[in-house]
């Protein structure tokens, strides 16, 4: 059982229609003239059944009926209505979206669906073509999980490219391109497991990360390309926020899930199926000044702290790099990824106060992105995403410095 | 004449002895009380932490009130800082019952009840210097952090600032609940807090005039400069 309960309507209804061949969640609440308009187009993205039956299709959305949850619409589609999740109570990035997500793919376990497509709350990417080329291969390939590859720019989703995606890959072993996705496709084996998620799902806090919970229970990944822009209401959170929310849980999910990931070795990588997303190349010049000064003032007030968390090696190469003139700011991966691993590791142990660790990194983070706009300035698309696997790579090179640490922090390194 | 100097040594001695040998019985009886309480509190303590670990009670209490606890105090576990709580909770209630079995064999019960009346004042004081200093430490970083996160060169130095202003106000509450030097901590406590926030109107309104009103121009011009840098990178 997903451990979440629906009300006795919407499970009566349930009981009554399942099983089902594909549920649709949006992530989110939405016009329902609107969907129905959008569901029409998606009538076919999954096979018809044997005996020529179409397809059973549920669109899901986050509403608050109680007496009709579900309504049918033609060939056998149904629109549901799913209980919001309460909020959480302070302001978030990702928190909300990953408790529809939960929300909706408990749903899915519920009607004993084939399938269960995720879909981000602004709709960008409920329409046929992109919802097919994630059902399909989960449907007909037996694919457990279909994760988005997006089109962006050389200078979009950094905190994704520099921690969430380098370090899900060194510790899960799996190159999936966005670990922390808006939309994707799991297979009927993985929809229990990802709606439960262990204890963690009944925190609030905690998000789901759909990769490396597939990843840690052996299933398969593909990846797939979702040609749509997310733009997640970020407003009110500075960055200080979004990093404690965000690399705060994948610390968290390290932390729970250590005796998996210390088994796991080498990447494995997650196929690329369909068109590749076109390059999105981004011609404007970044000053990077302002991020390089953030780093130096980090530098040269945060030593205290920072003490605390890596060790004195790693503290003095910082001070080292805080020396270099602004146009030639270099961060070395190597040393990148011992800084996060570090930070993990401070994060478990409670050296710092959390919240402090977390805020801490925030000038070091920026020096990262400092040092790789500045690598990647005159690089196209391709090469940068080129440099992100390279990074990768020596996140996966450090894992025996973090599994080291991680099992004997008190020794000397 | 001689022999009536020696009696009254003989005697003195003899009552020094004798208020020695009435004391005694009581000293032990307060050794013996702590010890015992001692013993008592570690075995409570062992058993405690045995229970709660077998409990997981540090994961239940994470998921529950997230990092509250830790976040005060992240050296500690909560289980931890419970056994440790139960085991001093213990030793005070040794020297408590110590000092009961003290007064109640000594010929000076009056001692006893002084100490008494006092060890609820040490108690709270014990608890507002460990407090004060526990914020002392987080609110410090906390603004070290804060202000590094908005780009102030000046970090260290409210944090520095804020870090004494909490100890020093710790101190004088601590002071004045042990009704140690009476008015003399409020008034010197006043004129120095008044005494900080004068030479702070000071330095803005006068000596540093030219330098603030620098800086916060600065700071205020600072979004306009970087808003168009920051809208060409998405960090999320």
């Amino acid at each position: 059982m997903s451990g979440i309960e629906f009300p006795a309507e919407l499970q009566k209804k349930i009981d009554e229609t399942s099983p089902v061949d594909v549920v649709i969640g949006v992530t989110g609440t939405a016009d329902p003239s609107a969907l129905r308009t959008k569901a029409k187009c998606l009538r076919g993205i999954a096979p018809d059944g044997e005996n020529g039956q179409p397809a059973k299709i549920v669109v899901a959305f986050a509403g608050a009926a109680v007496a009709d949850p579900v309504t049918a619409l033609e060939d056998g589609m149904l629109l549901a209505e799913y209980p919001t999740a309460p909020a959480a109570e302070v302001m978030n990035l990702w928190r909300d979206v990953s408790a529809a997500q939960r929300s909706v793919l408990a749903l899915a376990a519920a009607w004993q669906s084939r399938a269960c497509m995720v879909i981000y709350g602004d709709l960008a990417g409920l329409e046929a073509e992109p919802v097919r080329a994630f059902v399909e291969p989960v449907v007909k390939g037996g694919i457990d999980l279909v994760m988005p590859v997006y089109p962006v720019s050389k200078h979009d989703g950094l905190i994704n490219k520099s921690i969430l995606a380098p370090m899900s890959r060194a510790l899960y072993g799996k190159r999936v391109r966005w670990p922390l996705a808006a939309d994707y496709c799991a297979g009927a084996k993985m929809l229990e497991k990802l709606a439960s998620d262990g204890a963690r799902a009944q925190r609030e806090a905690d998000l789901l990360w759909p990769s490396n919970v597939v990843a840690m229970n052996g299933g398969q990944i593909n990846q797939a390309a979702m040609k749509v822009r997310h733009a997640p209401p970020a407003d009110g959170l500075d960055l200080n926020a979004v990093l404690q929310e965000l690399v705060g849980s994948l610390f968290e999910e390290a932390e729970a899930c250590a005796a998996q990931w210390q088994r796991a070795r080498a990447s494995q990588p997650a196929t690329r199926q369909g068109e590749p997303c076109p390059p999105v190349e981004s011609g404007e010049p970044v000053d990077t000044g302002p991020m390089v000064e953030s780093f130096v003032i980090g530098s040269r007030n945060l030593e205290e702290v920072w003490r605390l968390v890596m060790p004195p090696a790693t503290v003095l190469e910082l001070k080292r790099l805080a020396r270099q003139e602004p146009e030639q700011f270099r961060m070395p991966d190597a040393l990148w990824a011992r800084i996060i691993y570090d930070f993990a590791l401070a994060h478990r142990m409670r050296r710092v106060s959390r919240t402090h660790v977390l805020g801490a990194l925030t000038p070091l983070y920026l020096g990262w992105v400092a040092s790789y706009v500045q690598e990647v300035a005159g690089a196209t698309a391709l090469e940068a995403e080129r440099r992100v696997d390279q990074l990768g790579k020596v996140f996966e090179e450090q894992k025996p410095y973090f599994v080291s640490r991680w099992r004997w922090p008190e020794r000397a390194v | 004449m001689w022999n009536q100097i020696g009696q009254a040594i003989h005697d003195s001695m003899a009552r020094v002895m004798t208020q020695i040998a009435k004391l005694l019985p009581g000293i032990l009886a307060f050794i013996v009380a702590l010890l015992i309480f001692l013993v008592l509190g570690w075995l409570f303590a062992f058993v405690l932490r045995r229970v709660l670990t077998a409990m997981k009670f540090d994961e239940h209490v994470g998921r529950g009130a997230r990092g509250s606890i830790a976040e005060m105090s992240p050296e500690h576990t909560p289980t931890v800082l419970i056994t440790r709580l139960v085991f001093w909770c213990f030793v005070v209630l040794g020297l408590l019952v110590g000092l009961s079995a003290f007064g109640a064999s000594s010929a000076e019960p009056g001692v006893a009840a002084y100490v008494f009346a006092y060890v609820p004042r040490l108690i709270g004081a014990a608890v507002l210097l460990f407090a004060g200093n526990v914020l002392a430490r987080f609110l410090s970083r906390s603004v070290l952090i804060g202000a590094v996160n908005l780009n102030l060169h000046y970090a260290r130095l409210l944090a520095l600032g804020v870090k004494w202003l909490v100890l020093v106000l710790t101190a004088a509450m601590v002071l004045d609940h042990l009704r140690i030097g009476g008015a003399i901590v409020d008034l010197a406590f006043g004129i120095l807090f008044g005494g900080i926030v004068f030479a702070l109107a000071l330095a803005v309104g006068l000596g540093s005039r030219e330098l603030v009103s620098r800086s916060l121009g600065r700071e205020a011009a600072k979004p306009s400069e970087v808003q168009p840098e920051q809208q060409k990178l998405r960090h999320f």
